[in-house]
């Protein structure tokens, strides 16, 4: 039964050589995805191109979809599948500042490793901004810690902040996703005409 | 009708089949009902027939003693009784809350309640809910309180009996009990005090109500 880590079919060790696999997998995706492309993903927050939104949305309801499915099925635990806990203001702060950065650099930290590994410069120079992110954050933790901690909410999920059921949940993703492509697609079209520039 | 699907692209057939598949999970409603659990009945009969699943109170002590905490202890009484005396570092889970507790799977557990039964019904809830590791503190708190609280020695006890008992007379006076010798009909206190021997009272913060998360460093 998954997940297979919880359940203790490998150790740690060998979690370590999975998650490897996984993020090589990972990261070929988002490249051949384009992500690679500063262009394309800073694209996103100016509607001319939309295509982070359609492969976020993709893999959310891919994902959703299939855990729901293989816990109805009896094949995953759902209760093991780890989740954060949450703290509501200060991750609506940490969401912006990573917004604003991803606006500034073109970039996520997931794509900026994917983009200089593709012998791109402004990806290298993102990194660098990353782990000065990390140090100055480091640094100032100790004025901040009481803020990071505050507000905390404990494991929520939206079934039980909402108080319906996890079926109702995925349907109203997918429902939202298909929206938000047919929206996505009409949209670029109309900005395309306007500012000239195609959908790669 | 045929015709109409193969006309459509690949991102509106994957629109189609994922709005299906939305809807189906809307109809399901929640896919796992965490109070229904599967039984695997040989595994669990296996491992209670081999008395693994048990630990002695002299065992627990000792490992109280030395502040071993590679595990949680877990008290099954209600909260009143809780109050009154627990055995320390322990923490109160009526057996009802058990699988809504933050309990871990791959974490030693070891329960008890006033005798074995309790502590058996809980074992079974936790073994068929597939945590890993957990024990049962054999004859639950009363054989804590015989054992460890108010051990007893015959009056006419030999002399090893008399060196064993002060091994234990040694634990008990760590966890605030009382040791006892037995003459006869009446009893004495090893220790000289004018009350009778009673539950030593328990001091904040021997446990606590609420189970200290030690939660792993666990996400992205």
């Amino acid at each position: 039964m998954m997940p297979y880590y919880k359940f203790e079919y490998f150790g740690f060790d060998f979690s370590l050589v999975i998650a490897f696999i996984i993020g090589i997998g990972f990261g070929f995706a988002l490249e051949r995805g384009g992500f690679g492309n500063a262009r394309i993903l800073a694209g996103q927050f100016y509607f001319y191109n939309m295509r982070v939104l359609k492969v976020m949305f993709s893999a959310i309801v891919t994902a959703m979809l299939g855990l729901f499915y293989f816990a109805w099925i009896g094949w995953l635990d759902l209760s093991l599948v780890y989740i954060g806990d949450t703290y509501i203001i200060p991750q609506i702060i940490g969401g912006l500042i990573l917004g604003i950065g991803f606006v500034i650099g073109g970039y996520c930290p997931g794509t900026s490793f994917v983009s200089a590994s593709t012998g791109r410069y402004d990806g290298m120079i993102f990194i660098l901004g990353i782990f000065f992110g990390i140090f100055l954050f480091g640094e100032a933790f100790p004025w901040i810690e009481s803020f990071y901690n505050s507000t905390n909410m404990g494991r929520v999920t939206l079934p039980d902040f909402l108080g319906i059921s996890y079926g109702m949940v995925v349907f109203l993703v997918v429902l939202m996703a298909v929206g938000a492509f047919a929206l996505a697609g009409w949209g670029e079209k109309v900005m395309s005409k306007k500012t000239g520039r195609g959908v790669e | 009708m045929k015709c109409v699907f193969e006309k459509l692209t690949i991102a509106q057939r994957l629109a189609i089949v994922a709005i299906l598949l939305g809807f189906i999970a809307f109809v399901i409603g929640n896919p796992t009902d965490k109070n229904k659990i599967t039984v695997n009945a040989k595994e669990l009969s296996l491992s209670a027939i081999q008395l693994k699943d048990r630990i002695n109170t002299m065992t627990l002590a000792d490992w109280l003693i030395k502040e071993q905490s590679d595990f949680t202890l877990v008290d099954l009484r209600s909260e009143k009784e809780f109050n009154e005396y627990n055995i320390p570092t322990s923490v109160n889970i009526p057996i009802e809350e058990l699988l809504n507790s933050d309990l871990m799977r791959n974490q030693k557990i070891i329960v008890y309640g006033n005798d074995d039964i309790t502590s058996a019904q809980a074992w079974f809830i936790l073994k068929s809910a597939n945590y890993k590791a957990v024990y049962i503190l054999n004859g639950g708190l009363n054989a804590w309180k015989n054992e460890i609280l108010f051990p007893k020695l015959d009056a006419n006890a030999n002399e090893e009996q008399k060196a064993e008992f002060e091994k234990v007379k040694q634990i008990s006076l760590h966890f605030g009990g009382t040791p006892q010798i037995v003459s006869g009909t009446t009893t004495t206190s090893v220790v000289q005090q004018s009350q009778p021997a009673s539950t030593p009272k328990i001091q904040a913060p021997v446990g606590v109500s609420k189970p200290a998360g030690k939660k792993k460093k666990e996400g992205c």
